[in-house]
């Protein structure tokens, strides 16, 4: 038997608390700034029930006039990372730009995108259900000079 | 006092309650070989962040504070290829304390460069909370029966970590979205936005998306009430966690893929590598051996 002498248990005793604490304080009144202690929002924003949803993309057009949706896969970007920074993008439209950037530096023979535009299509929702109905809303747009 | 004394002692005693070494060494193993996978397989986006201009950077709170660098692809590849390679020599239990805090400073940072472009994912503080303790669980060799309580109390706080996921997402559902979140259409629109097939066939039922939310919160409310559970209910209730995140996984593809590593504290694991060593060895006996 590995068994612990009372000093070494009071200090694990100490360090759980002083973890517990941190954690309660970033669920009580923290954010995701204070990752990894921030609160644990995942899916925890209130809906109403008949809410629509935001399906939020990125899509450029390249200079052959082909509409490529810019994803993780293609962009190294995720598309929470997108909705994260949407303020961002919509005041300052010019930062679609990078994701271009990012684009061509994942897709080095692609053709260069010439567009970058921020679309939210926005779900319509009744009772808690999809209704199956939907429109597009163009958030920010940057175009190549 | 008396009485207040031993309550103590009892609660010391709880937190800290002996193990096998043999299911550290699995626990270890598992964490370690789980890190490596996290790198190539589950989050490989993270290494993508490496052709992300830096303009896209909003470094969180302890990435500030510390202060860390800005990802450059230098840096992120380095991290990359280091830890891959140190997680990989851990998962062997060999020099348990040199790599454990290695695997632990270097994935810690990974994280910084994983959640600092807009997104936070809550799917890994238990996760990250393993990997914290497990430098100080000792030296443990697979299939050894020796009690110990250092191991002990890194499951103890994993489990811990675990169960205050559930019960604070409960908590942050009151505190950002109110009673009624039960009541909203949050399933809906995750199912939109990235539900599977099976999703939609299930959206479409009335009423069975809020019930589907009113049984996540008692759940989540629910889930510290494991602690009071004897071995085969306990182990249960892991089964009913388990299921919850397949259900995820199958209706919104939502894995939560290193909090179900981490679940695994709960579990007696040294019985999952004995079975595995006597399947080994029976094959052995079976194959003739050359000459």
């Amino acid at each position: 038997m590995d068994t612990l002498s009372p000093s070494a248990r009071l200090a694990r005793a100490l360090v759980t608390l002083a973890g517990a604490a941190l954690l309660l304080a970033g669920s009580a009144w923290g954010s995701d700034d204070h990752f990894p202690f921030g609160p644990f929002r995942m899916f925890a924003g209130v809906n109403g029930p008949d809410e629509p949803a935001p399906d939020t993309r990125v899509e450029g057009t390249d200079v052959t006039g082909t509409t490529v949706t810019l994803t993780e896969r293609n962009s190294g970007i995720r598309r929470a990372e997108i909705e994260g920074q949407q303020e961002r993008y919509v005041a300052q439209p010019e930062l679609l730009r990078e994701v271009a950037t990012a684009y061509a530096a994942h897709n080095p023979g692609a053709p260069a995108l010439m567009e970058v535009r921020l679309v939210v299509r926005w779900h319509q929702i009744r009772n808690s259900r999809p209704a199956g109905t939907s429109r597009d809303e163009v958030l920010a747009v940057w175009r190549a000079q | 006092m008396a009485g207040a004394v031993s309550h103590h002692e009892r609660a010391l005693r709880w937190l800290t309650e002996a193990v096998p070494r043999g299911r550290v060494a699995a626990f270890r193993t598992l964490v370690y070989l789980y890190v490596a996978a996290d790198l190539v397989i589950f989050t490989p986006w993270v290494r993508t962040h490496a052709a992300v201009p830096p303009e896209l950077y909003q470094p969180l709170f302890l990435g500030r504070l510390l202060p860390l660098p800005t990802p450059t692809p230098l840096l992120v590849h380095t991290i990359f290829w280091v830890l891959l390679g140190t997680a990989l020599l851990a998962a062997t239990g060999r020099a348990h304390r040199l790599l454990g805090w290695t695997v632990f400073v270097l994935y810690f940072e990974w994280m910084i460069i994983a959640m600092s472009y807009g997104k936070v994912d809550h799917d890994r503080f238990a996760f990250l909370v393993a990997l914290a303790a497990l430098p100080t669980a000792g030296a443990a060799r697979h299939a050894d029966r020796t009690l110990t309580e250092r191991g002990g109390w890194v499951l103890r706080v994993t489990q811990l970590a675990v169960v205050a996921t559930y019960f604070l997402a409960f908590w942050a559902k009151v505190r950002f979205g109110g009673l009624g979140w039960a009541t909203g259409s949050v399933l809906a629109r995750a199912i939109l936005r990235r539900g599977t097939d099976l999703a939609d066939l299930i959206a479409v039922v009335p009423g069975l998306l809020i019930a589907a939310q009113l049984g996540i919160m008692a759940f989540e409310l629910l889930s510290p009430l494991v602690f009071c559970l004897r071995e085969r209910w306990r182990h249960a209730a892991v089964g009913f966690f388990y299921t919850f995140h397949l259900v995820t996984i199958a209706t919104i593809t939502i894995s939560f893929a290193p909090h179900l590593v981490a679940l695994t504290s709960f579990l007696p694991l040294e019985r999952a590598v004995g079975l595995a060593r006597r399947a080994v060895a029976r094959v052995r006996h079976e194959v003739p051996q050359p000459g």
